[in-house]
């Protein structure tokens, strides 16, 4: 198996036991969750095989819910974002770029991709708890969740790219 | 075919993303308790209302037959009303049409008439005296009623006389009436005071009626067949815990006149009932099972 595969393997396993084991406990003011899991999806280079990104994020959404007891939840909206990531990651590249452009601070700047990585967290939070509490009429708390899980998994996703980008 | 495979082979992706994500919501659905009674609950919805209307149109295609099968059940039962009216017009002395009317839809039950030989209307629990007993296969608990409409449930019967409990008793049976032409049901009862007037209650807040209209018995005792006449909405109020209505109806029965009434000693009510009742009970031991 090429090592692309293998490094992603371990990625997976390591996104997995992170959220499973310390990241899911923590709620925050009882609203803010942690969803570091969706930087796995975000670090598909351009070009990668679409098939490939919704395979790799189906998979991670499910194991994700056979370990939290929710079938089904993480796995439609991670599959939904792996859907959207390629062709939106398209709209930050410059024109020129290389071929197998990885999204990271370093690689296309830090406001665009403060803005990618921010709408990617964003529109996984407003599915993941739509389809969560699958009712709006305790929007309010719903509201309080999305924007609160995505402030706290943003957090954790800029301080590890900035620690990786310290390399 | 070509073209298709070209598309196939071109969008795969979208059918990977479709073929993913049903299998995530169908996952989502079908074990996560909210989300599946939402579904459940909104599907049953959709697919009800088009099995309605698929059986509204096949309905419409046997009404043909209905008719048939009903013409035929009209002429039996004509015959069947005359053959009483004549046996009922030689055991009693006159026929005062407004009885004749009212007894008319008791055609096919069986009767014991009888006379009034004792009565009250004046206290809060009133009894009555009727002239026929076990003798004449008058029993307890068997209805009573006029030519005008409904008079009481028989109590304790001798050999030669019977004490009915009629509607002017607060312990009356409360006996299920139902608005003519509606389906909508409630309970009979009395407060006393007013001999010319009792109340339904328990009418559902939904129901649409308006004063004048006729209330009689809806079937759905043991004791009195459907059809039997109550009497006539005067006054609407709201119960007591204003969860529903409750009618002040005109009694259509002339308690203080009242001579002649009839004992419907026909056990094919109560048969019927007992049968019902007796399925309910086998099926829930079933499901206990």
């Amino acid at each position: 198996m090429s090592t692309d595969v293998l490094k992603r393997l371990g990625l997976f396993v390591g996104f997995i036991l992170a959220q499973v084991v310390v990241l899911g406990r923590i709620h925050l003011l009882g609203i803010a969750t942690p969803l570091f899991y969706v930087y796995f999806v975000s670090l598909f280079p351009r070009n990668y095989p679409k098939w490939g990104v919704l395979l790799w994020s189906f998979f991670l959404g499910l194991f994700i819910d056979i370990f939290t007891n929710t079938p089904g939840l993480a796995s439609t909206a991670l599959t939904l974002l792996a859907f959207v990531q390629p062709p939106f990651f398209e709209l930050f590249v410059p024109r020129d770029s290389v071929d197998d452009l990885k999204p990271s601070l370093h690689s296309i700047g830090v406001l665009k991709y403060s803005y990618y990585i921010t709408f990617l967290v964003f529109i996984y939070c407003v599915v993941f708890f739509s389809l969560e509490m699958f009712s709006f009429s305790n929007w309010l708390h719903w509201l309080m969740c999305v924007v609160g899980s995505t402030l706290i998994t943003l957090a954790l996703i800029f301080t590890f790219e900035i620690a990786r980008n310290q390399h | 075919m070509k073209n298709l495979l070209e598309f196939l082979q071109k969008y795969y992706h979208w059918f990977l993303f479709l073929v993913l994500e049903t299998l995530s919501l169908v996952l989502l659905v079908r074990n996560n308790n909210l989300q599946n009674s939402v579904w459940f609950s909104s599907a049953n919805a959709v697919v009800g209302k088009v099995y309605e209307w698929s059986s509204a149109v096949t309905a419409f295609f046997s009404l043909n037959k209905n008719n048939e099968d009903l013409m035929l059940r009209n002429y039996y039962l004509e015959r069947q009303l005359t053959q009483l009216r004549r046996l009922y017009a030689e055991a009693t002395e006159h026929a005062d049409p407004a009885q004749q009317q009212g007894l008319d839809s008791l055609g096919s039950y069986q009767l014991v008439p009888a006379k009034v030989i004792s009565s009250e209307l004046h206290h809060a629990n009133n009894l009555m005296t009727i002239d026929k007993g076990k003798a004449d296969g008058v029993e307890e608990g068997m209805g009573v009623v006029c030519g005008k409409g409904i008079v009481g449930v028989t109590y304790l019967t001798s050999d030669h006389y019977a004490v009915v409990i009629p509607v002017l008793n607060s312990n009356s049976s409360r006996i299920s009436c139902a608005i003519r032409g509606h389906q909508y049901f409630g309970v009979l009862r009395w407060y006393g005071k007013d001999a010319t007037h009792a109340y339904v209650e328990d009418i559902p807040r939904h129901a649409r009626f308006k004063r004048g209209e006729w209330v009689e018995t809806n079937g759905y005792s043991s004791i009195f067949p459907a059809g039997v006449l109550v009497g006539q909405i005067v006054e609407v109020y709201n119960s007591r815990d204003g969860l529903s209505y409750r009618l002040k109806v005109r009694l259509s029965t002339d308690f203080g006149n009242l001579r002649d009434v009839m004992v419907i000693t026909d056990r094919s009510i109560a048969d019927r009932v007992r049968l019902m009742q007796a399925a309910k009970d086998s099926l829930r031991l079933n499901v206990e099972e």
